[in-house]
């Protein structure tokens, strides 16, 4: 078999050519990015913002910092200003049902400047009315009706006196009423003087006064309905004048917004409100009850609270909006989605009113875009539903939240509910939108469009100047120094190696951010105007250096024969197996010892991390995989006699992943054939049951984690590690790895297939079959049947013993 | 005391109290008058006599507005009602003397009501009451106690009604020349309020004489100090309603006359009568 060769240099590390780049430092831009490697993402961005049916909404999925919210708004802010700007909503008082405020559709920019005219109207009448109201024409009108009202009670009551008075009586006035009573020179007569007279003459004065009496009575059923008359008569006066001085001011405000319909109609409702209550634009004389309960005292104003009622509480105002707003919201609490009704407290009574109808995103962005992200949307309680409401009605209905659930009980308002026309952009992880989509029915129906958004970009020429665009617009948005063409260079290589491929670079861009900014930082340390590569160098080494405290502990542990590494002898049954860690960011591969012991047995591969419930199920597959592989290759014409039991050594916590099972693998052919293994190599790499090696992650920590354990021991040229071939593609290693290669004292083997890597690992072919299907004897495989065959024939006697024991 | 008054000797005012709304405007003018000329101030409640004949009648019946059958008048209750009157009476002649830091006393007569006050204000140099009390017909003009006073007292009479506030209003004074008008503008004069006007109607005896009229005030009245606007009568009006008339035209508050100018004595009771204003009737 021909083994693989070692991997030159170059292709250990994609070097980007900083000459390539036309410009000398990222100055020369104009700070625009333009979004790359996003075509499936844009494309339904497009989509779903130019649809304008129902439903197609959009939710931007990808990791978190890959730029979905700057490729959606960048999006947005191209089309958005050519769009019509959306109109303006008020809530204004519904003079029928207080309860119900209702919500007023104006131009854009109008509502400001009706709420306006409505106060000025209002402030006006606090002269008008009572000008009114005070001038000569109402006064003598109102005493006239008044004086009417004395006339004719005086007049009827008048009648009656004088008809008394003929016949010597006198109506007298007693403290609560009226009586009659017979009078002689002006006195009543005292009851002896009555009872001197004739009884003819009681008698008469006796019928006289009862039929003064009734009559009497008669006028007072009168007094009342003229009384009524008499109101009705000032009560119309009083809207007549009303009337006459708030015609012209109300005509005035209605000629500006003639074509506004529902405009007009509320100016109407407020005009005859105005004049049923013209009295409170007219000064009073200070209530002492009212002060002792803490009411507003003072000159009648606008500010009163009374007058409230004839505010216009503007929600949406689109004066300064271009085209249609993009609003990013940043809190989506529910109150802060569909817009609050406030409480304000008042002789510890909470109270509302229209004017506390505050506004939320949706009312604002209506009309245009709502950006919102999907995580903090679904952690604020009830916001979710509350958007889904408001998606589903095309409608925003202010709710409180406190009424909707009980939590307060007091007098709360429904205002009219605002039509909603709007596209609403979620951004979140890809795994919140499958949940979505897989536990609630409304999601799929309401967010219709999936803007899918890479994690890598190519790394073609398209690629790196898209990186030295978003490096120069960072730089020009944060006011940083200008990075010259190897420092982007070196930020291009940098994303590749977070991308874990060396054609693809990372479109983790908050990465890319922060490795600017802490660049930037050390060029301006070192005094340099321009950022260059050897800063990048600094900023990566410094991240790294900042999180190496558990690596370095490990290491040192190693060092010193704490946990058990070897990297210079050859052993039977023991490997260098590669595992990698990741903390927080930062993440760092480690050897581990695997290794494998074999006896008597009935063919099971005991998986002791399994056993004892420390390995994954990824890892206890790829341990049945190998299995499957021995299997088929040493069991074929009789049964394994063996129980062979694998573990990683000094391993306290759980193993996970199945990158191990090829050294697995190596490991039990070691055991096996009692080939011993050179501890100069680690491994790493999967299997499948025909032994080919498959790719595996973070291949470039793993190389780095055995180099660097090997160069603190001293690299003696014979150190190396096995990885997949298909993994070349994802190398982007440490620079000083590079340069061991390149001076022989590092390699790095690309394997196929384990016999490939066993030979390596052991300088013992791995062997093929003959025609008969026999492994030669100096190899892996032939030294493997023959140990099984041993083993089976040692199985077959000791059974053949036990039974003649037992007979 | 202001110059003027010093001629002018007002040092008891009597009010006439009923409880009726013109009684309480009268209470609140004599108060102001009372702190304004360093008077004593009387308040004079009479229990009407014929009420309490009335009661002792077997057959009287008191109708009231808004109880459908008349009831058989009770004399003790209404004896307790008089009572609760003249309480209510007394504790707003206590409450307003505290307000104007006057000194004042409470009177309570009982007997036939107009010549109870007209009696009752003989120590006192001002008499105070409603231009009408509680009649029964709430007719225009003078009711029958102010009409009493009017023929029968000697003293200065004040015919106050409601909603008319001394403080707040113009004064519109009469003025032929006569002593009397004299002692009214005098008065008149100091019942002006900073910011009101000193309405002077001149009534001249013959043509030409407004002039003479008009200097002859200007001496009196210090205008520096005063708002004052002048109006004129043809000469020799004896007419009540053409007085009336100029009176109203001039739109002021309180009328100030005399009933011992030029003009007959009976004119000028008239106008007293039918003038819809608050008069003050200044006597010798």
């Amino acid at each position: 078999m021909l083994l693989p060769a070692k991997l030159p240099p170059e292709k250990l590390y994609r070097i980007c050519n900083p000459e390539e780049f036309g410009f000398t430092t990222t100055a020369e831009f104009d700070g625009t990015v333009k979004t790359t490697g996003q075509q499936r993402a844009l494309d339904a961005i497009t989509f779903s913002m130019g649809i304008r049916h129902d439903g197609f909404n959009l939710f931007a999925l990808g990791p978190n910092g890959t730029g979905k919210q700057t490729a959606v708004t960048s999006f947005l802010n191209g089309i958005a200003p050519g769009s019509s700007v959306p109109s303006d909503w008020c809530y204004v008082n519904n003079f029928e049902k207080p309860r119900h405020p209702k919500a007023l559709k104006l131009p854009a920019g109008k509502a400001l400047q009706f709420s306006r005219d409505v106060e000025h109207l209002v402030e006006a009448l606090f002269t008008v009315i009572p000008a009114a109201f005070s001038s000569e024409e109402y006064q003598a009108q109102e005493k006239n009706i008044r004086e009417k009202f004395q006339e004719q009670q005086g007049e009827a009551i008048g009648d009656l006196e004088q008809k008394a008075a003929e016949k010597n009586i006198a109506l007298i006035r007693t403290p609560a009423g009226f009586a009659f009573a017979p009078v002689k020179k002006g006195e009543v007569l005292k009851s002896e003087e009555f009872m001197l007279l004739s009884k003819e003459e009681q008698d008469s004065i006796e019928r006289e006064i009862e039929n003064l009496k009734t009559a009497l009575q008669s006028i007072m059923g009168q007094i009342p309905k003229w009384q009524r008359e008499t109101q009705d008569r000032i009560k119309e006066l009083n809207r007549n004048i009303a009337s006459y001085a708030l015609k012209p001011l109300i005509a005035e405000i209605i000629s500006n917004y003639q074509s506004l319909e529902e405009v007009v109609e509320y100016l109407k409702t407020l005009e005859n409100d105005l004049i049923e209550n013209f009295d409170q634009f007219i000064e009073k004389e200070p209530d002492a009850r009212e002060y002792f309960l803490g009411l507003p005292q003072g000159r009648l104003s606008l500010k009163s609270p009374s007058f409230n009622r004839y505010r216009v509480n503007v929600v949406v105002d689109n004066s300064k909006t271009v085209g249609a707003p993009v609003i990013y919201e940043d809190k989506p609490a529910c109150q802060n989605l569909i817009g609050d009704i406030e409480h304000t407290s008042q002789m510890g009574t909470l109270v509302t009113d229209f004017t506390l109808i505050k506004s939320g995103s949706l009312h604002r962005a209506n009309g245009g875009y709502l950006l919102i992200d999907a995580r903090r949307l679904l952690f604020e309680p009830f916001a979710y539903e509350a958007l889904k409401k408001a998606l589903r009605m095309r409608q925003i209905r202010i709710e409180s939240l406190g009424q909707l659930y009980s939590l307060i009980s007091t007098v709360s308002l429904e205002p009219e509910p605002i039509p909603l026309d709007i596209k609403v952009i979620l951004l979140g992880e890809r795994s919140l939108y499958y949940l979505l989509n897989f536990h609630d029915p409304d999601f799929a129906e309401l967010f219709k469009v999936a803007a899918d958004f890479e994690n890598e970009i190519q790394a073609d020429k398209e690629g790196r100047f898209a990186y030295a665009g978003i490096i120069a617009s960072m730089v020009r948005k944060d006011g940083l120094r200008h990075f010259s063409k190897s420092a982007v260079a070196r930020v291009v290589e940098h994303g590749s190696r977070l991308a874990q491929d060396a054609t693809k670079l990372t479109a983790h861009l908050q990465s890319i951010y922060d490795l600017v900014h802490e660049a930037e930082y050390y060029a301006a340390s070192a005094k340099r105007d321009i950022v260059e590569a050897e800063d990048i160098q600094r900023a990566i080494d410094a991240k790294m250096f900042r999180s190496s405290r558990i690596r370095e502990k490990i290491r040192e542990e190693t060092l010193k024969n704490v946990i058990l590494i070897d990297t210079d002898s050859e052993i039977t049954g023991q490997i260098n197996g590669l595992a990698v860690y990741s903390m927080g960011e930062q993440s760092f591969g480690q050897p581990e010892k695997i290794t494998a012991r074999v006896r008597l047995g009935k063919g099971e591969v005991i998986d002791i991390e399994r056993e004892v419930e420390m390995g994954g199920p990824i890892h206890s597959k790829g341990v049945m995989i190998l299995s499957g592989f021995l299997g088929a290759r040493f069991a074929v014409d009789q049964p394994l006699s063996l129980s062979a039991s694998l573990v990683f050594e000094q391993s306290y916590s759980g193993v996970e992943g199945d990158s191990a099972s090829s050294a697995e693998l190596y490991v039990l052919l070691s055991a096996l054939s009692g080939a011993p293994i050179k501890q100069c190599f680690a491994v790493t790499g999967s299997v499948n049951q025909h032994g080919q090696v498959q790719a595996i992650g973070g291949v470039n920590e793993k190389i780095e984690g055995f180099f660097d354990l090997c160069k603190s021991r001293g690299l003696n040229g014979k150190h190396g590690v096995l990885i997949p071939a298909s993994n070349i593609d994802h190398l982007m290693l440490r620079h000083d790895v590079v340069d061991a290669v390149k001076n022989d004292q590092f390699s790095i083997y690309p394997i196929k297939h384990v016999d490939e890597g066993i030979e390596i690992l052991t300088g013992i072919p791995a062997g093929e079959p003959d025609e008969k299907g026999q492994y030669p004897e100096n190899t892996i495989n032939g030294m493997a049947v023959a140990r099984l065959s041993e083993m089976a024939e040692k199985l077959r006697k000791f059974n053949a013993d036990s039974e003649d024991e037992e007979e | 005391m202001p110059e003027q008054f010093k001629n002018i000797l007002i040092r008891h005012i009597a009010v006439a109290l009923d409880c009726s709304p013109h009684s309480m405007a009268s209470l609140s003018a004599a108060a102001e008058l009372a702190r304004l000329m360093d008077a004593d101030l009387t308040g004079i409640f009479v229990e009407d006599i014929n009420l309490l004949r009335m009661a002792e009648l077997p057959f009287t019946h008191e109708i009231r507005l808004y109880t459908p059958e008349p009831e058989k008048i009770d004399l003790s209750r209404l004896e307790r009602s008089l009572k609760l009157q003249a309480r209510e009476a007394e504790e707003a002649l206590e409450r307003i003397a505290g307000q104007f830091m006057i000194r004042h006393s409470f009177r309570v007569c009982r007997g036939m009501v107009p010549a109870e006050v007209t009696s009752a204000s003989l120590e006192a140099d001002l008499l105070v009451l409603g231009r009408s009390g509680r009649s029964p017909s709430c007719r225009k003009g003078l009711g029958s106690t102010a009409r009493w006073a009017l023929s029968e007292s000697a003293k200065h009479i004040l015919f106050m009604q409601s909603g008319f506030r001394p403080e707040q209003e113009s004064v519109l004074v009469l003025y032929d020349g006569s002593e009397a008008s004299k002692t009214a503008l005098g008065i008149a004069e100091n019942l002006v309020r900073k910011g009101n006007t000193l309405h002077i109607l001149l009534l001249p005896q013959a043509e030409g004489d407004e002039k003479l009229l008009e200097t002859e005030v200007s001496g009196l009245v210090p205008s520096e100090l005063l708002r004052v606007e002048f109006h004129f009568l043809p000469p020799d009006v004896t007419d009540s309603k053409i007085l009336a008339r100029y009176i109203r035209m001039a739109g002021s508050g309180l009328l100030v006359l005399s009933d011992h100018m030029n003009i007959p004595a009976e004119t000028v009771h008239t106008l007293v009568c039918e003038i819809d204003y608050p008069v003050l009737l200044v006597r010798r």
